[in-house]
């Protein structure tokens, strides 16, 4: 950790003497303190761990980063229009049991079994809007409730059994598909060195980002945001692009269980349960980079990087998860404290954070 | 509840062996970092020169767990780090924390740092299995901790705990205590790979005894023992005659026990189970107890011997793929007669439960579980 004290001291060195050196050091801390977090964080592991400066270990953390950066997309896409989306977890832990048991117990073609998954994903996200936006239920209730539901839901159609290849049904035969390699190139596939996941984390970070800064829809979503009343008055249909962001972040979230799917290679009942909070971690930390004091894919992503280069460097090192865990805590403070402290911005745009 | 299955196995196993490391938290004995709660002495000391690659500095190795609740995988990586400075391996452990697209991650983390073994501790087939046999062709050493790989990863090494072995330990005994041709009861759940290994050897021991199942029931929740003593209890009033009852793990013997107490018929019925704890122990020598038998092996024992199962691997000695740590039988009348109360004095009483035998060699130093 005393990487981070170093920039921290950086940051704060300048703020007491005089005012306006201190409101450039303030303002370089909050534009690019993040970044040389990351960047520190990545030159510590490289030169203390030579197990970390391989290339094997930099894609296998890639792979880790794919997971979380895309769920963390769609929660940023539902922080945009001010909600939070508790249920994301949860969707793609149901996606891997739908995943299986399209595969595996009716014996369908991968390409079916991702359609499924996807389809499964935005039905979640529209139910997620309808309580939203038509019941008017606070988005953290809603999903919170959809969370818990959909835990429960996904166990019944498989008796709360993990499902694989082989798994006795309930009329005593014996499941007749399995995972197809197809499915299962998904996470283990490469172009060249570089895994599917990673490559498949870049571009839906692009798109997004794209979506969210240069297309109409994404900037009325970042006025929902900020003031949904303003957005109203000025005749936005709120109730609409809040469903549409809340549909994005239940296929995100889909999509990552497609890809835990295909990692774990068997429907997993317990996959996901951690993804909810590491999501909600990177699209908070996302919020800070270069300043922008608001949730934006490339943050969100850069969160997940710097999350991923963190978990890795941590076990290469032999700390227990527990002490992962404190890390990863106080990353996010530190990302806090870049966004609500030390930025002099308004906050105008307020992310869920003061729930 | 996370993945039911694999969830109820790990705590079907940690049950097992729950009691075997006791809750002992003094510091263990010796020159390790490790967080062993047991004290421990080294039984033999390396008596040969190491061979290759033994002989030249530490050997690396990773251990990728996939852990799960419970005091069992604490005292297996207890045991497992004991063994490993004794032959001088350096250590790197991955835990997943039951979290098993973790545990894929970590291996091939573990794969690209370039030790020479890696020990898979627990984790699902058809996730461990293609990066396992990635491993393999990278010229690491596998051995495996209680998965099934024999068919998928055949060149990887397959350690377990025998449960055909702690079975028929038990029911040798009950078909001794009963004999043959009577009405017995039988409590266990089926899809759970431990105890569906067990129940092999159930349907086996009573085809050769001739016992008449008067019936069979079980189920798996969150409070075991209290619904199965439910369970056990209508099935009681449903059969009578019954002269043993066989529930092959602790959670399922605890709920039979008090089950067979509630109807008074502890003079009539016998109680079979496997594994033991602190707390099984207590009800075991309880007077009138009616659980008089069952058969356990100590965790910390398991974990020391995987490390020297990979030690022989490593040494080219490691010629058969599978292992099995056998089980060791605990009678009411054993406990009674050396006065055990716990697992500290089980384990005193008991040496077998060091499998001091079990994957050694004269190179590599043993070690005994106090």
């Amino acid at each position: 950790m005393s990487t981070t004290a170093n920039t921290d001291t950086t940051g704060t060195k300048g703020l007491a003497p005089a005012a306006t050196r201190a409101f450039s050091a303030r303002e370089f801390a909050v534009r690019y303190g993040f970044i040389i977090v990351t960047i520190l964080f990545y030159a510590f592991f490289y030169w203390t761990e030579p197990a970390f400066r391989l290339e094997t270990t930099f894609f296998s953390m890639m792979k880790f980063t794919s997971v979380v950066a895309i769920t963390g997309l769609g929660i940023t896409t539902a922080m945009t229009v001010g909600g939070l989306d508790l249920s994301v977890g949860s969707t793609a832990g149901m996606s891997v049991t739908i995943s299986a048991m399209t595969m595996v117990i009716y014996a369908q073609s991968a390409p079916l079994a991702v359609g499924a998954v996807l389809v499964g994903g935005l039905l979640i996200g529209a139910m997620n809007a309808f309580l939203i936006v038509v019941l008017k239920i606070p988005d953290l209730l809603a999903t919170l409730a959809m969370m818990f539901s959909i835990q429960g839901l996904k166990l019944i159609p498989v008796d709360g059994q993990s499902v694989s290849s082989g798994l006795i049904l309930r009329d005593g035969t014996v499941a007749p598909g399995k995972f197809t390699e197809g499915f299962l190139k998904l996470d283990r596939g490469f172009v060249g060195p570089v895994p599917y996941p990673a490559i498949l984390m870049a571009i839906l970070t692009i798109v997004m980002w794209f979506f969210l800064t240069h297309t109409k829809w994404g900037r009325v979503m970042y006025a929902i945001g900020s003031n949904p009343e303003a957005a109203r008055l000025a005749g936005v249909k709120v109730g609409l692009y809040k469903a549409g962001a809340y549909m994005i972040s239940g296929v995100m979230a889909s999509i990552s269980g497609l890809i835990l799917s295909s990692r774990i290679g068997q429907g997993d009942i317990s996959a996901g349960a951690s993804l909810l909070l590491d999501g909600i971690a990177v699209a908070l930390i996302g919020t800070s980079v270069l300043g922008a004091n608001r949730p934006n894919a490339l943050g969100t992503a850069l969160g997940a990087v710097l999350m991923g280069i963190l978990i890795t460097g941590t076990t290469i090192r032999g700390y227990p998860f527990y002490l992962q865990d404190v890390v990863k805590g106080a990353v996010l403070l530190l990302a806090l404290v870049f966004s609500f402290t030390l930025s002099r911005k308004k906050h105008r745009h307020q992310p869920a954070v003061p729930m | 509840m996370r993945n039911w299955k694999f969830g109820s196995v790990l705590m079907a196993t940690a049950m097992a062996a729950a009691a075997c490391g006791g809750s002992d938290a003094s510091s263990g004995g010796g020159d390790t970092d490790s967080e062993s709660g047991s004290d421990t002495t080294v039984a033999a000391a390396a008596g040969n020169d190491m061979p290759a690659p033994f002989d030249e500095g530490p050997v690396k190795i990773a251990i990728v767990q996939n852990s799960g609740a419970g005091d069992y995988f604490q005292q297996w990586t207890a045991g497992a780090n004991l063994q490993a400075d004794l032959i001088g391996f350096e250590v790197q452990i991955f835990d997943a924390q039951a979290d098993n697209a973790k545990q894929a991650t970590d291996m091939e983390t573990a794969i690209g740092l370039g030790v020479a073994g890696i020990i898979v501790d627990h984790g699902q087939t058809d996730t461990m299995c293609p990066l396992i046999n990635d491993a393999i062709e990278k010229g690491i050493k596998v051995v495996i901790y209680d998965i099934a790989i024999a068919e998928c990863a055949p060149d990887a090494v397959e350690t377990s705990q025998s449960d055909a072995d702690l079975a028929t330990l038990v029911l040798t005994q009950m078909a001794a205590d009963v004999g043959k041709d009577v009405s017995v009861g039988y409590v266990n759940v089926l899809g759970i790979a431990p105890l569906d290994r067990r129940h092999v050897i159930w349907d086996e021991m009573v085809t050769a005894n001739n016992w008449s199942q008067d019936f069979f029931v079980g189920e798996f929740t969150n409070s075991v023992a209290t619904d199965n003593a439910r369970l056990v209890d209508a099935a009681l009033r449903a059969n009578t005659g019954v002269s043993a009852i066989f529930a092959p793990y602790d959670e399922f013997t605890k709920g039979t026990v008090s089950a067979i107490e509630q109807s008074n018929l502890q003079d009539s019925i016998r109680a079979y189970g496997i594994d033991i704890s602190n707390a099984d122990i207590e009800i075991m020598t309880k007077d009138g107890s009616p659980w008089v038998a069952t058969a356990t092996t100590d965790p910390n024992a398991i974990g020391a011997g995987v490390v020297r199962t990979m030690a022989l691997e490593l040494a080219g000695e490691q010629d058969s793929r599978t292992v099995q740590f056998p089980g060791v039988l605990v009678t009411q009348d054993f406990l009674r007669e050396n006065s055990i109360t716990n697992m500290d004095d089980l384990r005193v009483s008991l040496p077998a439960l060091n499998l001091t035998d079990t994957s050694s060699a004269d190179w590599i130093p043993s070690l005994e579980f106090k």
